[in-house]
C-alpha cells in the first residue's frame, strides 16, 4: 500500500508518531493515548502463518493474496477470541461473535491481517467518536497536547479506524457509513474515506444502525490502495446472498454496463480465465481529468463554512480547471431539508434495531430483567427497563427516544412520512444533475423543467448543467477540540451539524469518497477548528464507483501538487 | 361427571400405562382430538359432554399460574356454570337480545404449512427438539439479517384464493414493535401498510352452524390478509421462570381479518370453524385450532337498534387469544352481556383489551387504552417488496382442487349423504379421513361392478347411492370409533394414513355385507380384527370363508319356531295384539312387535337372521297362531 498521502497527515498526528518512535511504541501507551482500539490482535510476525494463505475465500478465482494490515471498526462482527464484537456499547461490552462478517472474509482472503478493532460512536451513532463505552478517541496523545491544540476529534463514528489508518497501525481501516461516518473522521484525520453505492459491500454481520442507510465504508491512507481493492480485486463484482440488500449478481452486471471504469476488472477476469498471469501491480493508467465534469453544489456554499475550507475549496476547483476538467454551478435545492430528513429517518431505524438488546439472549442483562412484574402495567414498570437504563449509553438513548418519536402513531406523518419525501426528493436532486442515469431508477424518465425551483440556473435551452461528478467539502469545519465537542454547552443538534455535506449522498446511497487536502493559514481566528487538515468530497452516480475512486485518485495526486509547490 | 376415553381406559387397564403424571397431559390430548370429532356437532345439538371436552383446549400460557388439574378444572367450571343459573340454557337463546345489535370483527392466525421459516432457512419443527431449529436471524443475532423465503408464499396466496381475496401484485413487510420475550427482535414482522391479499369473502350456511337469524346463508367480508412471524414459545415453569423455545420463532402465521359484518355469537364461531376447514382444504395450514395452530382475536361492539346510536358503531373490546370455537361463542356472549348490562346502568364501554378464560362466564380486563401498546409501525428496510406474479396466482389457483363448500355440495347431491356427514368426514383428521373414504368408495363401486358417478349426476338420476352412504358411514363411525381407540394407545399415528385398515379391505368388507353376504355384526367383527392384525390385509374374504362367517339364512321353520319360543310368557304383551284385532285400540301396536323381534333375534343365531325375516314371521305367526289361541282361551 502506497503511503504517499502520508505526509498531508495532519501535524499533531506525525507528532504523534514520532513521539512514539521514541518512547511510546507499546501498543497499550498508544491505546489509552489515542483511544482508537477496543481490542487488538495478538501481535504476529508478517511471516508467521496467516489465516489469509490458507484460509481461501474459494469463490471465482479470488485475487493472489497481498498481505496488508486491516483494522475493523467494532461494530463489525468478527470472530477471533481476542476481539469481541462490542459496537463501544456497555451493553456489548463482552460480546463475541457467533458468525464473521462477509466483508470481513472477503477482505482476509485478499490478504488482509487483523489488527485489532477499533473505537467508535456507540452503535455508530455520533460524529466525533467521544460517546463510547471505553472512552473518546483522539487524535493527539495525552502528554502531546500542547496548550494551542489539545486533544483533537478524530471524527465519528468511525474515528477508530480514521486514526488506525493515520498512524499506519493499519494499511486499511473498516468503518461504517450512515450519514457521513467514514468521510468526516477521514477529512478530519487527513486520510481518505470512501462509502460505496448502497447494496455493493456486504452488511452483514454489521451491526445495524439505520438499515437502509448503512454501508460498510473503508478508510486508507490512498486512494489508489482503495480502488485496488473494492474495484482491482473485484469486491464491488461479489453478491452476498446472506444480505437481502445486496444487489444480486445481475443486477450488478447492469448497474456496471456503460461504465467503462469497471472493464479493467474485467480484462483482469478475462486473462485469468485464459490462464495468464495477472499482472497484478499495473494499476490501468491514471486517469485524465480532461474533460471530466464537476459540479460545484451552490446550495453547500454555507455560511458556517470555514473559510479556510472554502477557500481550499475554491482553490481545488481552479486546479482541477487548470488541469483541463469543466466546473460549473449546480443546484440541489432538497440540500437543506437533506439533514433534517436524515436525523429523523436515522433514529427512527435505529430505535428499532437496538430493540433486540434486551438482556434475554446475550449481552449484559440487569438482575430483575425479566421478573414478570416488571411486566407490562403491573408495577408501572416497562418489560427490560433496567437493563436497558444500564447498556445504552446517552446519545443512543436520545436517538431512540427520538425514533420511538418519529414513529410514533401521533407522529409518524408529520416526521417519518415526510422525511421519505424529502429523501426521494434530495435522490431526484442527485439524478437530475448527474449526465449518467441512475440505474435502479432508469424508468423515471425526463425531468420536467417546469418543476425545477426558479434558483436552478440553466446551462442551455435544455435545462441546467449535467455533471459526472459533485465536489464540494467533507465537512464545515476541521477537527474541533475534544473539549469543546464534550462540553456542556453544546447541544446534540451542533455535533449534528458536522454531517451536513456528507448526509446527503446517504440519503440518495450514492457513492463518495473523501480526500484530504491541507487548510493553511486562513483559518480565522474564533474558528472552532484547529486541526490542518479537511476533506473534499467527490459524488458520482449509482454503481458509478468505479470511475469514482479513479478520478479520486487523480484529484488527490494534483491536489499534493498543488501542497508540494 | 365426564367420561373418561375409552383409549385412556384401555392403555391403563391393557398395558398399565398412565402416560403423563396425572393423566392431564394424556387426557388433553385425547380430550382435543375427541373434539374434532365433533366439530361437526352443530352447536346447537352439541351434548353437554362435547360441551365440556371443548372447553380444554390449551390456554394461553398464563405467565405465573401454575397448571391447574383438570378434574378441578372441570368442576370449577361446573360450579361456575351452576352459579350463574346457566347451565341449561341452550344457546339458541342467546344468540340475540332484545333492543340491542351486536357486531363483531375477528382476526384469525393460523400456522402456514411451509418447510422454513419466514425469514430463515431454519426448518418448521413442532415435535423437535427444543431450540434445535434456530438460525442467526431467528434469535436476533446483531448484524444477521432476514432472508425471505418465496416458497412460504404457496400456501399463503392458497389461503388467499379460497377466501376470494385479490392477491396484490405488490406487498411489504413492516415492523410492529413491542417486548416480549418470546418476540427476540423486539418486533414482529408483519404486513401492516401494504398486506399481500385484501377483498375477500367467505359465505356462510346453516349447516356451517350459523346461528339461526343469519337466514339461509351470511357473507362475511374479508379485509385483508397478511404474512407473519410466530414468536418463540414459553413455557412456565415454577418459580417464576420462563423457558423458552426458539424453534417457533419465525415460522410462518398468516393472519385474516374480518370486517365486522357478524352480528350473532353462533355465526362467529361458525365462521372461525369454516375458515380452519377452508384452511385445511387447501393445504395452506398445518394443524387446527385443537392443536394451537390456529387462534382468534375477536372485536366486539354494541349498540341500540331504537335508532339512538345513529348508525355508529359502539366502543369496541378486543377479546385476545381464544383458542377454541367454543370459547370464540362463548366469549362474544360474556362480553355482549358485559357491555350492555354497563351501557343499560348509564355506563361507557371503555376500548380496551379483554381476556377469556375456560369455563369463566365473564370476559376480563388485560389493559386499558392508556395501556395499549403503540406499535410504531415502520416499513422493514431490509426487506424488499414482495412482488407476486399473476402466473403464479393463477397456477395455485388451477391447481387448488374443490373448494370444501362444493365439495360438501357434491357428497349430498351424489351419495345423497347427510349435510352434517358430509362435513364431519371433510373435517376429520385433517381432511384425510375424506381421502380415505374416497378410496373406499372407489374400491367398493369396483367390487360391486358399479359405475363411477359423474360429476353432474344427481341423486334421481342415479340408480341407487346407498353403497356410497355405507360406505361413508362405516368410514365416519365404526372406523372413527378404531382409529379413537387405537390413536390412544400408538400415540396418534394412526389417523396419519390409516394403514391398520387398508382402504382395500374395508371395500372387501362392505361390498359383502352390501350385499348382505354377511352381517352387520360380522362386518363389524371384521374391521376389529384387521385393526388388530388378526386378519391379514387382503384375506378378509377367506376369513369369512375359513370362519363359516358367511350369512345363511335360517329357515321359515327355524323362524317359527324361535318365534314360539320367545312368546313364551308373553301373553301379556299379545293381549295389545288381541285388543287391537278387536278394534279396542286403533293403532296396530308396532313397538311390541319389535320388542318380540328383538327377542328372537337375541334368543336365535343373529348373523344368519334377517331382522325383516323375523318381523314378518313373528307377525304372520301372531297373526295367524297367537292371537287366535288367545282368543280361544278367552
Amino acid at each position: 500500500m502506497s503511503a504517499r498521502t502520508g505526509q498531508l497527515r495532519g501535524s499533531c498526528l506525525r507528532r504523534h508518531v514520532r513521539s512514539s518512535l521514541r518512547s511510546l511504541s507499546s501498543p497499550q501507551q498508544q491505546r489509552r493515548l489515542l483511544n482508537h482500539f477496543i481490542s487488538k490482535a495478538p501481535t504476529s510476525h508478517p511471516d508467521e502463518a496467516s489465516p489469509t494463505t490458507t484460509e481461501n475465500n474459494g469463490d471465482n478465482g479470488a485475487p493472489s493474496p497481498r498481505r496488508f494490515t486491516l483494522a475493523v471498526k467494532d461494530n463489525i462482527a468478527t470472530t477471533q477470541s481476542s476481539l469481541p464484537t462490542t459496537c463501544a456499547s456497555p451493553f456489548l461490552s463482552t460480546y463475541h461473535s457467533p458468525f464473521e462478517a462477509t466483508i470481513v472474509t472477503q477482505l482476509r482472503a485478499r490478504g488482509a491481517a487483523l489488527v485489532g478493532k477499533t473505537n467508535l460512536d456507540e452503535f455508530g451513532m455520533g460524529s466525533h467518536s467521544t460517546h463510547s463505552a471505553f472512552g473518546a478517541v483522539s487524535q493527539c496523545p495525552d502528554n502531546d497536547s500542547t496548550p494551542t491544540t489539545g486533544q483533537l476529534s478524530a471524527g465519528g463514528s468511525s474515528g477508530g479506524s480514521a486514526v488506525a489508518v493515520a498512524t499506519g497501525e493499519a494499511d486499511v481501516a473498516l468503518g461504517t457509513d450512515t450519514g457521513g461516518s467514514v468521510r468526516l473522521p477521514a477529512a478530519y484525520t487527513g486520510v481518505v474515506g470512501f462509502k460505496p453505492s448502497y447494496g455493493m459491500l456486504s452488511r452483514h454481520g454489521v451491526v445495524p444502525y439505520a438499515n437502509s442507510l448503512d454501508t460498510v465504508g473503508l478508510l486508507a491512507r490512498s486512494v489508489g490502495a482503495l480502488r485496488e481493492l473494492v474495484v482491482d480485486s473485484g469486491l464491488w463484482a461479489e453478491h452476498d446472498p446472506k444480505d437481502p440488500t445486496s444487489l444480486s449478481a445481475a443486477a450488478r452486471r447492469r448497474c456496471a454496463s456503460g461504465k467503462q471504469s469497471y472493464s479493467y476488472y474485467y480484462k483482469q477476469q478475462n486473462k485469468q480465465q485464459e490462464g495468464e498471469s495477472s499482472s497484478s501491480s499495473s494499476t490501468p493508467n491514471t486517469l485524465s481529468l480532461k474533460g471530466i465534469k464537476f459540479g460545484i453544489p451552490l446550495e453547500y456554499n454555507i455560511a458556517e463554512l470555514d473559510p479556510g475550507i472554502r477557500a481550499a475549496w475554491s482553490a481545488a476547483a481552479s486546479h482541477l480547471q487548470h488541469l483541463g476538467a469543466r466546473i460549473v454551478p449546480v443546484s440541489l435545492p432538497s440540500t437543506r431539508h437533506a439533514l433534517s430528513a436524515y436525523y429523523v429517518i436515522a433514529p427512527a431505524e435505529a430505535s428499532s434495531n437496538l430493540a433486540k438488546y434486551d438482556g434475554v439472549r446475550y449481552g449484559l442483562r440487569a438482575a430483575d430483567n425479566t421478573t414478570p412484574t416488571t411486566q407490562g402495567e403491573n408495577e408501572g414498570g416497562v418489560l427490560y427497563s433496567t437493563t436497558r437504563g444500564l447498556g445504552f449509553g446517552d446519545e443512543v438513548k436520545r436517538r431512540i427516544l427520538l425514533g420511538s418519536y418519529t414513529l410514533s402513531s401521533e407522529a409518524m406523518d408529520n416526521y417519518f412520512v415526510q422525511a421519505q419525501k424529502v429523501r426521494r426528493l434530495v435522490r431526484r436532486d442527485f439524478d437530475r444533475v448527474f449526465a449518467l442515469d441512475n440505474p435502479l431508477h432508469e424508468g423515471e424518465g425526463a425531468f420536467d423543467l417546469s418543476d425545477l425551483p426558479e434558483t436552478v440556473g440553466m446551462e442551455n435551452k435544455f435545462g441546467p448543467a449535467e455533471v459526472d461528478f459533485l465536489l464540494c467539502p467533507t465537512a464545515p469545519t476541521v477537527a474541533p477540540r475534544l473539549e469543546d465537542v464534550g462540553g456542556e454547552g453544546k447541544s446534540a443538534v451542533d455535533a449534528y451539524m458536522n454531517d451536513v455535506f456528507t448526509v446527503p449522498a446517504s440519503l440518495a446511497g450514492l457513492p463518495a469518497v473523501s480526500v484530504p487536502v491541507r487548510v493553511r493559514g486562513v483559518t480565522a481566528e474564533g474558528t472552532e477548528g484547529v486541526g490542518d487538515m479537511a476533506g473534499l468530497q467527490l459524488i458520482g452516480q449509482y454503481w458509478d464507483d468505479a470511475r469514482l475512486l479513479a478520478v479520486a485518485e487523480a484529484v488527490a495526486g494534483s491536489l499534493e501538487t498543488v501542497e508540494g509547490r | 361427571m365426564t367420561r373418561i376415553p375409552t383409549a385412556e381406559l384401555s392403555r391403563y387397564l391393557l398395558t398399565g400405562q398412565l402416560t403423563r403424571r396425572g393423566c392431564l397431559g394424556a387426557r388433553r390430548v385425547a380430550f382435543s382430538r375427541f373434539s374434532t370429532t365433533t366439530i361437526a356437532g352443530l352447536s346447537q345439538t352439541q351434548k353437554p359432554q362435547e360441551q365440556q371436552t371443548q372447553r380444554i383446549p390449551s390456554q394461553p400460557p398464563a405467565a405465573n399460574t401454575p397448571p391447574v388439574p383438570l378434574r378441578k378444572q372441570l368442576k370449577e367450571q361446573a360450579r361456575a356454570l351452576k352459579a350463574s343459573g346457566k347451565k341449561k340454557t341452550k344457546k339458541t337463546d342467546n344468540q340475540t337480545v332484545p333492543g340491542w345489535e351486536l357486531t363483531v370483527g375477528i382476526e384469525i392466525h393460523a400456522q402456514l404449512n411451509t418447510a422454513r421459516k419466514l425469514f430463515s432457512p431454519a426448518a418448521t419443527s413442532f415435535n423437535g427438539k427444543p431450540n434445535s431449529h434456530v438460525a442467526l436471524f431467528d434469535l436476533a443475532i446483531p448484524g444477521s439479517q432476514p432472508l425471505f423465503q418465496p416458497e412460504t408464499l404457496i400456501p399463503a396466496v392458497r389461503a388467499a384464493l379460497a377466501l376470494d381475496c385479490d392477491i396484490q401484485p405488490v406487498s411489504r413487510f413492516d415492523r410492529k414493535h413491542y417486548f416480549h420475550w418470546d418476540q427476540p427482535s423486539g418486533y414482529q414482522i408483519t404486513q401492516y401498510y401494504e398486506p399481500f391479499a385484501k377483498n375477500g369473502h367467505i359465505t356462510l350456511y346453516p349447516r356451517d352452524g350459523i346461528a339461526a337469524e343469519d337466514g339461509e346463508s351470511i357473507t362475511v367480508g374479508i379485509q385483508q390478509l397478511q404474512m407473519e412471524q410466530d414468536t418463540a414459545k414459553t413455557t412456565a415453569q415454577p418459580g417464576e421462570v420462563q423457558w423458552l423455545d426458539f424453534n417457533r420463532v419465525g415460522v410462518p402465521l398468516i393472519e385474516i381479518i374480518t370486517h365486522p359484518q357478524i352480528h350473532h355469537p353462533a355465526t362467529a364461531a361458525a365462521l372461525v370453524r369454516k375458515i380452519q376447514m377452508l384452511l385445511n382444504s387447501v393445504d395452506a395450514c398445518v394443524s387446527g385450532m385443537e392443536s394451537g395452530g390456529l387462534r382468534a382475536d375477536v372485536n366486539v361492539s354494541v349498540r341500540r337498534t331504537d335508532g339512538a346510536s345513529s348508525g355508529k358503531l359502539g366502543t369496541r373490546a378486543e377479546i385476545k387469544n381464544l383458542s377454541s370455537f367454543k370459547a370464540v361463542e362463548d366469549a362474544i356472549i360474556a362480553e355482549r352481556d358485559r357491555q350492555i348490562a354497563l351501557l343499560e346502568a348509564g355506563g361507557v364501554v371503555a376500548g380496551e383489551t379483554r381476556g377469556w378464560s375456560l369455563g369463566s362466564t365473564e370476559t376480563r380486563r388485560l389493559r386499558g387504552k392508556e395501556g395499549e401498546v403503540d406499535y410504531r409501525y415502520m416499513p422493514d428496510p431490509d426487506l424488499g417488496p414482495v412482488v407476486i406474479d399473476d402466473n403464479l396466482v393463477r397456477h395455485l389457483g388451477n391447481s387448488m382442487g374443490t373448494l370444501p363448500d362444493a365439495e360438501v355440495d357434491q357428497l349430498m347431491q351424489q351419495y345423497g349423504l347427510s349435510s352434517k356427514d358430509a362435513l364431519s368426514l371433510m373435517l376429520l383428521d385433517n381432511g384425510r379421513r375424506i381421502e380415505y373414504f374416497y378410496d373406499v368408495l372407489d374400491e367398493l363401486e369396483q367390487r360391486l361392478g358399479l359405475e363411477k358417478v359423474s360429476e353432474t349426476t344427481t341423486v334421481d338420476a342415479v340408480v341407487d347411492q346407498s353403497h356410497a352412504r355405507l360406505a361413508a358411514n362405516w368410514c365416519l363411525h365404526e372406523l372413527g370409533k378404531v382409529v379413537e381407540l387405537l390413536d390412544g394407545l400408538h400415540g396418534g399415528r394412526v389417523a396419519e394414513d390409516y394403514s391398520v385398515v387398508p382402504a382395500t379391505d374395508l371395500a372387501a368388507i362392505l361390498a359383502h355385507l352390501h350385499r348382505r353376504e354377511i352381517t352387520a355384526k360380522v362386518a363389524n367383527n371384521l374391521l376389529w380384527g384387521l385393526s388388530r392384525g388378526e386378519i391379514r390385509s387382503g384375506e378378509v374374504t377367506n376369513e369369512i370363508e375359513e370362519q363359516g362367517l358367511w350369512y345363511k339364512e335360517i329357515s321359515e321353520d327355524e323362524y317359527m319356531s324361535l318365534c314360539d319360543d320367545v312368546v313364551e310368557g308373553q301373553d301379556k304383551v299379545l293381549t295389545e295384539f288381541v285388543r287391537f284385532k278387536e278394534g279396542k285400540s286403533k293403532a296396530y301396536p308396532q313397538g311390541k312387535l319389535m320388542f318380540l323381534v328383538g327377542q328372537m333375534l337375541r334368543t336365535g343365531p343373529e348373523e344368519n337372521m334377517n331382522p325383516a325375516s323375523a318381523e314378518r314371521v313373528m307377525r304372520k305367526r301372531i297373526e295367524e297362531v297367537y292371537v287366535p289361541g288367545l282368543q280361544a282361551k278367552e
